[in-house]
């Protein structure tokens, strides 16, 4: 489908969108503003800067922060897809309560759904209690910053694949099944393959969402520190400057991972003339 | 073969009632109605895609209502195709074959067999997306038919094709069915469609068969006025009937009086039903074709097609004639002229109102 009208040259402007872009504009503007804040002034310190992004302590939060992130995608996509597509294609009395029930975490202050988690895998908590038994412990371990993240992500990933099987024509799974493919290899060959974009859509929002949390991170596991913890604790132990220096290493990091992921999904779309 | 034994289904507001068919081994049967009628429900009742509320779906005597689409080995090819966007073409055809779990080597000959069948060995590596609406279509038959169904459900598969593609289409059909001998059971607005291809047809309206019988049967003698709409008979006018007398019944119509053959009970409430082919149309002053009915008027308006011309006559009734187009016997009739038409009464079909 093409992106500009049709009589417009890619890349030239529609004077008529330009008004739509002056407002609009103005929260790019709010998001730039708010990055040179932090990285101009620890740019123009760059010895300091090189300093922290070196830091054992900092690079081993970083890589506790991406792994646990990753575990939690890894977990969404185990548990959200099934229930994703269950909900894409199913209609049943009560399914907007299970809905709001996957959206709560969206609009829950975030110290709640630390408690929440915190309730149910402490060591005395109704998961954590029998889990503890087998050795696996959540306060203030790295288990709990996964269940943690994956707690805050899960409407973020559940919403944008079951929005993805939506658009995947149920037509295309019934011609699948009358040639012969079970309910599961129909949406195996069929719906996951058209799905991908918002499958990795749903990844990376969840990813951002898990490795940015904060609140319910420290209500059940403090230590080890994830980054958002990090920059707290440098902020009340050292003052901003300290703090600047590990959230900028953050932004440059998420934002070289967002770009290379919109680069690859884009290439991915081209196959898809859904899309 | 194929016999649906009085289903019903209830789809949100939306209901089949009591649909009851038999489609016999090698026939190309039709279902014709209009938009929203249930005729793609019920194709999908067939395939195993809706399952009904109750009744019995039986294929070759067996009772396979609650068997799965992926049980039933039969072949549907939608309005759209849907195609499998993420394939190629030969991909798409080999779908099926792939479930079956054949061997790589019986997949590839079977696949490369039909591409070559269906004229589209050449478009093998191409994405449907690159596809005309007559490539598409006739990959998604190869695709069908892969399987080997027992029948074969065709939802409107004419109806995205340019007039070219549609003919050839069509063609390409009759000879599949000629040739291998499949069960077709095809969903179609078009008379024409249905006047080509079809042994059988069955009209649905409203979630329900209102008659059922060979093409030539139901269109020339439909059993109720909502038959004669579906078949598509232009003139239809409420009526009384008037006098009987020798085997002919006067129909009053508000306005003119018509003459049928057979005998109503006089003062019976009756639909009285004229197609657009039967009716001859001189210019007044000229002697009319047949003095049985006679109705004068003027034209209003014409539809010009390839072969014929339809023209919409007001006198005291509003009446529909289709005459043959620039032939040598033929006038040339223009808006506004005054006109006479006649038919034979032995054209008129009186129903029950």
């Amino acid at each position: 489908m093409p992106k500009t009208p049709l009589n417009m040259k890619k890349g030239s402007i529609d004077r008529s969108i330009i008004g739509f872009w002056l407002i609009g504009g103005l929260l790019v503007l709010f998001i730039v503003l708010a990055i040179l804040s932090i990285a101009v002034p620890e740019l123009k310190n760059p010895g300091h800067f090189a300093g922290v992004i070196t830091d054992p302590s900092v690079l081993l939060t970083l890589g506790i922060t991406m792994a646990a992130g990753l575990n939690a995608v890894v977990i969404l996509i185990l548990f959200g897809t099934p229930l994703a597509y269950a909900l894409s294609r199913s209609t049943f009395p009560g399914k907007g309560l299970v809905e709001s029930i996957i959206d709560l975490p969206l609009i829950l202050p975030h110290t709640v759904a630390g408690l929440m988690v915190y309730l149910l895998f402490m060591s005395q908590g109704i998961i954590g209690a029998p889990l503890g038994n087998v050795g696996i412990v959540f306060e203030d371990a790295y288990p709990g910053i996964v269940v943690a993240m994956v707690f805050v992500a899960i409407p973020y990933y559940v919403n944008t694949v079951r929005e993805g099987f939506e658009t995947v024509p149920v037509r295309l799974e019934n011609v699948a099944r009358t040639l012969g493919a079970s309910r599961f290899r129909a949406f195996w060959h069929i719906v996951l393959p058209l799905s991908t974009r918002h499958i990795s859509y749903g990844a990376l929002l969840a990813w951002g969402r898990a490795i940015g949390e904060f609140a319910a991170v420290i209500m059940i596991a403090y230590f080890p520190m994830v980054i958002s913890t990090l920059i707290y604790y440098r902020f009340a132990t050292g003052g901003l400057s300290e703090a600047m220096s590990v959230a900028l290493v953050m932004i440059i990091l998420c934002g070289v991972i967002f770009v290379l992921f919109r680069l690859l999904l884009k290439k991915k779309g081209d196959v898809d003339d859904r899309a | 073969m194929i016999g649906l034994e009085h289903i019903s289904l209830q789809r949100g507001s939306f209901s089949l009632n009591d649909i009851s068919l038999d489609v016999k081994s090698g026939r190309y049967y039709f279902l014709m109605g209009p938009s929203g009628a249930g005729k793609t429900l019920i194709l999908e009742v067939i395939a195993g895609l809706q399952v009904p509320g109750s009744g019995r779906v039986l294929l070759n005597g067996s009772d396979i209502t609650r068997a799965l689409p992926e049980e039933r080995n039969i072949g549907f090819v939608y309005q759209d195709y849907s195609l499998f966007p993420h394939y190629t073409v030969s991909k798409n055809v080999a779908f099926g074959i792939q479930m079956q779990g054949k061997s790589a080597s019986d997949k590839d000959k079977k696949v490369h067999g039909l591409l070559e069948q269906f004229g589209i060995a050449h478009l093998a590596d191409r994405f449907p997306r690159t596809l005309s609406g007559g490539e598409k279509q006739r990959v998604a038959l190869a695709r069908a038919l892969a399987i080997d169904p027992s029948v074969l459900l065709l939802d409107e598969p004419f109806a995205a094709l340019d007039p070219v593609a549609r003919e050839e289409c069509m063609q390409g059909l009759r000879d599949l069915h000629r040739d291998q001998g499949i069960t077709i059971l095809q969903v179609s607005h078009s008379r024409d469609e249905v006047y080509s291809l079809a042994d059988e047809v069955a009209l649905i309206d409203n979630g329900s068969i209102v008659q059922t019988g060979r093409p030539t049967d139901v269109f020339s003698h439909p059993k109720t006025r909502r038959a004669a709409v579906i078949a598509g008979t232009e003139n239809i006018f409420e009526g009384v009937v008037g006098t009987t007398t020798g085997g002919m019944s006067s129909i009053e119509v508000p306005g003119v009086s018509i003459t049928a053959d057979g005998t109503f009970p006089p003062g019976s409430r009756v639909v009285v039903c004229i197609r657009a082919g039967d009716i001859t149309i001189q210019k007044n002053g000229q002697v009319a074709d047949c003095q049985e009915n006679i109705i004068e008027g003027t034209v209003v308006s014409q539809i010009i097609t390839d072969y014929t011309c339809t023209l919409t006559v007001r006198g005291p009734l509003q009446m529909s004639v289709t005459i043959p187009r620039k032939t040598k016997e033929q006038p040339v009739f223009q808006n506004g002229d005054s006109v006479r038409l006649s038919f034979s009464r032995a054209h008129v079909l009186v129903l029950p109102s």
